[in-house]
């Protein structure tokens, strides 16, 4: 469990690609520059997808962990 | 990447998946995208056309099996469906080939309102293939 403090959620568990990236870039737009955006996601496709998407972006990936086939993910917006 | 441009010549609802998918991941991150869809796959801007996409070939059976896999990966399991959601990003644009359209039965009256229209494949190669960032064929 991270000590971050998330300022919105998404939860994609069970979506595969193209979904997490797709809604991730919904719920990006509706925060505000600085906040930060907690990830719940089960697509192994994130763990590459996420980060470079991070990248292209502008935005930061603060921290991210996996556990029983969960994976987290806590992005501040650039 | 800013621009990319995609050419869909396959129809069959499963293989229309992955350029729409690709579609659908850029266009969600803000790339202007463009497709033309030529040979058989014309018929997917239709309303018709896309709504009856269905598995061919030897995977047919698993037409039903597939469509609640895409369900379940939280794309909506109809063809026209994912048109229309990757016409909602407002960065996605779907094209006729005139060839095609005239081969394969779409015109102006049955093109789905989704479609930019009906277009040269010589005003696509040179204005949006031969511009964009990328370009893909499926």
């Amino acid at each position: 469990m991270s000590d971050i403090k998330a300022n919105s959620k998404l939860d994609t568990s069970g979506k595969c690609c193209p979904m997490p990236i797709v809604e991730t870039n919904v719920a990006m737009k509706k925060i505000n520059s600085g906040e930060i955006l907690e990830i719940i996601a089960t697509d192994p496709g994130t763990l590459t997808d996420i980060p470079s998407w991070c990248e292209r972006t502008g935005h930061t990936l603060m921290e991210s962990g996996q556990s029983d086939g969960v994976i987290q993910f806590y992005v501040k917006k650039g | 990447m800013k621009s990319l441009a995609i050419v869909v010549r396959e129809d069959g609802y499963d293989k229309l998946l992955t350029p729409l998918a690709f579609a659908y991941l850029q266009g969600a991150e803000g790339t202007q995208v463009d497709l033309l869809f030529v040979n058989w796959a014309v018929r997917a801007l239709t309303e018709e056309g896309a709504k009856g996409q269905v598995i061919q070939g030897e995977h047919a059976a698993q037409d039903g099996w597939v469509r609640q896999q895409v369900e379940k990966a939280g794309l909506p399991p109809d063809i026209y469906d994912v048109i229309q959601a990757l016409k909602a990003t407002e960065n996605v644009n779907f094209y006729a080939c005139s060839l095609a359209s005239s081969i394969f039965g779409v015109n102006e009256d049955n093109l789905i309102p989704e479609a930019s229209g009906i277009v040269g494949a010589s005003w696509f190669l040179n204005e949006k293939a031969a511009k964009a960032e990328h370009c893909q064929y499926f």
